[in-house]
């Protein structure tokens, strides 16, 4: 048997391959990664121009072992998803080395495909897919250039092929990704992939959420099915918090009760408000998908009173809802809400004592007794609520991202005194203040607004759109929403935190770094665009799990049945391999005449037809000629002359049939037609 | 693979059945074969731990690589097909060899429509040859072939194979020429000639003493002429390529005989007549040879010794 040989026209293929599936985690995992590689393709060139000699065993042995050391040195272990992958990339380098045979190159090949693939356990953007889809392209190259033993072949002939393959693979690719069913994991192996960023805590203590608003990173997005709510009314809950320390909201369950009667999750048995508030009236309600950043955190955030139709998550008594698992990975989920269900949510007597509680006496003295002074003075809950909100009007309250300090008592040193706060300082001294006043009230974290993608379909809402609250509660009305911060700052709330600030200079510095995702110019629109793209991405393809993919394929195929999702497969994929089959075998059919019987058979067939009787296929020029001028006498001149200049190009040496000669004879033969009418 | 033999003189039918003798062939969808090589089926492999890993990470990108690797594979299957498809075999020369020794025959390959590379032709059960076919373009291979008997050797079954482009399948087709390769008996020695026309043939052939003959004129050159007659001199001097004439020898006209070896078996006849041939023909002795239903006219020469060699070969049947 004869060695095969990794033919050396292919060996630039390999070269560009390696490095370009390696280059994601070059740039992501540590700087002797790339030496490394370097190193490789150094020894292998000279090695290959036989100025120097390969390494033998012991040596590539010991880079072996070298690598596993330098990926013990940078992540502290060779086992789990970082190291791992950095392992794979430094073995995918090193295999190079001692490719020899053919044998050898489909191992760095095969090699290769892991490498692209664990390129996506970190990064799943549309870029990233494009750019594996390339790798893959050349990876294909490289195999077309491995089988292609001739040894005169040329290389761009490889990428050709390969590219052709690839393309024409991908719509198939699409049909399976669609139609193939996604099944549930087999066993757990969700990774950290890193992504826990800026984003809400599950408390709140004073400056907490204005540390957010610097930061312009993406929270989660928004298409509404129908019409969106005004900016004003996109209050996104997260949490609600009910216990006040001071100087920290918190979390809390009303004592006594259980996490099972306050949090239902599917599966579990319907506690009574979750009934009365599925049987309740609804109204008319939003419906949209939120497509969600990882947090790393259980809750979702929704508008009020959401209702789940698609994803899992459970609702908590307090109108939001809550994940079976901390959102490790982007998830999406679609929501409808009824902002008149709140009306169905009771309060009990565990939840009113939680509402209700203040902390020691020593925090917010003047407050609790302004508070209590309106409620002396008002008729209901209700006029106290309105006597709050012109307070915060009428004094010289402002609203500011750099609050000053609050070092002693939180409420009434910004109530009395400083009077510069953002929202957090707001919510919380409303909340104190009707809690004093005998009304239950609740803090509630999470984003307001919202800033709609130019090209319409979305809303976008950042870190910056982080936003406190208030909700009361109202005999006959439920859990009412307050936003003390719309008394003071109505900017805000209509228009978004640049343009509440942009007035105030003290605010200027944070100002700048929001700045610059301002939608204007050229920048401005790109960076829509690409908000868009990945918009879609995260929409279709990075969410379609074995829930829309149901959903879809109902709606496409009327059921799905796993009959019909067989045949859809098999029809999918036959009507596009064969019409590839139509392209690829399209010149199988028949026998292509060369010009010369494209000239004849024309004035053959001419001929056949007018006279109206077909002509003995094997006729001679010449006794077509004669044959013309039987039936057509006046024609008989231009025939023969046809004949004979047609004679001469296909006989005579010295005659040579090229372009000029084809035109003549064609011109001939249309002269020839006019005369046959 | 072996199968069992019932089994293996099935499919040798059935093989036989589809795939008749011609003198060409161009293959097409009832000739060929394709099936996954052990790569493809590790690649298969390798796509399914994509997706498997895909579903346990619910990486729908992960996901997607894997399909993406199936679908080339479907793809693959067509391009490899269509490196088959079409492409065009016919009847070359043939090298005619001794018994137990091995001759050639020539396959021509031919494509109108498309390139076709890496083909690789065997014959079954031995190493093979690799060439490509560009359109348009013919290419003739010399495929060795065993001789074990005299005769006429019919052209085995031959196995076109193909891997390109990626490797991931072997497309195949068997391809039966109606080719056959003539084996010359292999000459055995055998100290009296089986010839007549004179008693003193086997005095003069042993000794060695060739020219006996008058030299009568010159004739201009044709093909076959045994090259050891041309008169190179004259060549030299500018008067064109002629062959020198002889006289008829002496003792008349030398016949090589069947009838002259009665008694020894037919085979080892022909072997003894073929060492004749092969001696008298070293000795520029003009010959004759006189076979049942066959005669060859005495004279030498290069075409005359292998007009003689194929006589012995096809025996009986002249074609």
């Amino acid at each position: 048997m004869r060695v095969y040989q990794v033919p050396t026209h292919t060996r630039l293929w390999l070269v560009i391959t390696i490095i370009a599936c390696s280059l994601p985690q070059l740039v992501r995992g540590p700087a002797w990664q790339a030496g490394l590689l370097g190193l490789v393709l150094l020894i292998r060139a000279l090695g290959d121009r036989q100025r120097m000699r390969m390494p033998g065993r012991w040596l590539r042995g010991l880079m072996m072992v070298s690598v596993v050391a330098l990926t013990w040195f940078s992540f502290g272990r060779i086992y789990g998803p970082e190291a791992g992958v950095a392992l794979l990339v430094s073995l995918f380098s090193l295999k190079y080395l001692e490719v020899v045979r053919q044998r050898d190159a489909y191992v760095v090949i095969v090699l290769g495909y892991f490498v692209c693939a664990t390129a996506l356990l970190f990064d799943r953007g549309p870029g990233l897919f494009a750019y594996v889809l390339l790798c893959m392209m050349l990876l294909t190259t490289c195999l077309v250039g491995i089988n292609h033993s001739d040894t005169g072949a040329r290389s761009w002939g490889h990428l050709r092929r390969g590219a052709v393959m690839s393309l024409q693979a991908i719509p198939v690719m699409l049909v399976l990704f669609v139609l193939v069913p996604r099944v549930a994991p087999l066993w757990n192996m969700r990774i950290d992939s890193g992504q826990a960023r800026t984003g809400m805590s599950d408390s709140m203590a004073p400056g907490e959420i204005s540390e957010l608003s610097r930061s312009s990173e993406l929270a989660f997005r928004v298409s509404f099915d129908g019409p969106a709510p005004p900016g004003a009314e996109r209050y996104w809950r997260g949490l609600t918090l009910s216990h006040f320390d001071g100087r920290t909201w918190q979390q809390a369950m009303p004592r006594g009760m259980d996490r099972k009667d306050y949090l239902y999750q599917a599966g579990d048995k319907e506690p009574d408000w979750y009934r009365a508030l599925m049987t309740a009236e609804r109204g008319e309600g939003y419906r949209y998908q939120v497509i969600m950043e990882p947090t790393q955190r259980q809750w979702l955030f929704a508008m009020k009173v959401p209702v789940l139709e698609q994803g899992d998550a459970g609702l908590a008594r307090d109108m939001r809802l809550v994940a079976n698992d901390p959102v490790a990975d982007s998830i999406g989920y679609t929501v409808t809400s009824y902002p008149d269900l709140v009306r169905a949510v009771p309060l009990s007597e565990e939840e009113r004592s939680l509402m209700l509680s203040l902390p020691d006496r020593d925090v917010g003295r003047r407050a609790r007794g302004l508070a209590q002074q309106w409620r002396l003075d008002a008729d209901n809950p209700g006029q106290v609520v309105n006597q709050a909100l012109r307070y915060f009007r009428q004094q010289p309250f402002y609203y500011t991202l750099r609050p000053p300090p609050l070092p002693v008592d939180p409420i009434d040193e910004f109530l009395f005194v400083s009077r510069r706060g953002f929202c957090e300082h707001y919510a919380s001294s409303f909340t104190f203040m009707m809690r004093a006043a005998g009304i239950p009230a609740r803090v509630v974290v999470g984003y307001q607004g919202g800033e709609p993608n130019a090209l319409g379909s979305h809303l976008l809402i950042r870190q910056y759109d982080a936003h406190a609250w208030s909700e009361v509660w109202l005999d006959g009305q439920g859990w009412v929403r307050v936003d003390p911060t719309a008394a003071v700052a109505p900017d805000r709330i209509e228009d978004g935190l640049r343009a509440a600030l942009s007035g105030s200079e003290y605010d200027l510095e944070s100002l700048a770094a929001l700045q610059s995702f301002a939608n204007s110019g050229l920048m401005g629109r790109l960076r829509q665009w690409g908000d868009y793209v990945d918009f879609q991405w995260q929409n279709w393809v990075l969410g379609y799990n074995s829930q829309s993919q149901m959903q879809l394929l109902r709606q496409m195929l009327g059921s799905a049945s796993p009959l019909r999702i067989a045949l859809a497969l098999l029809a999918g994929i036959t009507l596009l391999l064969g019409l590839y089959m139509l392209v690829l075998l399209r010149q199988d059919r028949g026998y292509r005449q060369n010009p010369m019987e494209r000239e004849f058979w024309r004035l053959h067939q001419r001929v056949s037809r007018l006279q109206g009787q077909p002509l003995d296929a094997g006729v001679t020029p010449g006794q077509l000629a004669e044959r013309i001028s039987e039936r057509w006498p006046r024609a008989s001149q231009a025939a023969s002359q046809w004949a004979l200049q047609y004679q001469q190009a296909l006989y005579n040496p010295s005659v040579t049939t090229d372009r000029v000669r084809l035109r003549h004879l064609r011109r001939l033969r249309n002269r020839l037609y006019k005369l046959l009418d | 693979m072996r199968l069992p033999a019932p089994i293996q003189k099935r499919y040798q039918r059935w093989l036989a059945r589809r795939l008749p003798r011609a003198p060409v062939v161009v293959l097409n969808q009832r000739r060929i074969f394709i099936f996954p090589t052990g790569y493809g089926f590790f690649y298969l492999g390798v796509a399914c731990l994509l997706f498997v890993g895909g579903i346990n990470y619910e990486n729908n990108l992960i996901l997607s690589l894997s399909f993406l690797l199936a679908s080339l594979f479907l793809v693959a299957i067509l391009h490899t097909y269509r490196n088959l498809s079409g492409l065009g075999l016919r009847n070359g020369d043939s090298e005619s060899g001794y018994a137990g020794e091995s001759g050639s025959l020539g396959v021509t390959l031919f494509s109108e429509h498309r390139d076709h590379h890496c083909i690789w032709l065997k014959w079954e059960g031995q190493s093979g040859q690799q060439i490509s076919v560009l359109t348009g373009t013919e290419s003739t291979l010399w495929l060795n072939l065993a001789l074990p008997r005299r005769g006429r050797v019919l052209a085995p079954r031959l196995k076109v194979e193909s891997m390109f482009p990626l490797g991931l399948l072997r497309t195949w087709s068997y391809v039966s020429l109606e080719h056959f390769c003539l084996a010359w008996p292999s000459p055995q020695a055998s100290r009296d000639c089986p010839a007549e026309g004179g008693a003193e043939t086997v005095q003069l052939v042993s000794s060695g003493k060739p020219g006996n003959e008058e030299f009568r004129g010159l004739r201009a050159y044709v093909a076959g002429d045994s090259l050891r007659r041309i008169d190179w001199k004259g060549y030299a001097r500018g008067i064109g390529l002629n062959t020198k004439l002889f006289e008829e020898p002496a003792g008349g006209r030398l016949w090589l005989n069947w009838d002259a070896l009665e008694g020894v078996g037919t085979e080892q006849r022909l072997s003894i007549l073929c060492y004749w041939v092969l001696m008298l023909d070293q000795q520029q002795q003009p010959y004759g040879l006189k076979l049942p239903g066959m005669t060859l006219a005495p004279d030498t020469g290069d075409s005359h010794r292998l007009r003689a060699l194929d006589a012995l070969a096809a025996y009986p049947e002249f074609g």
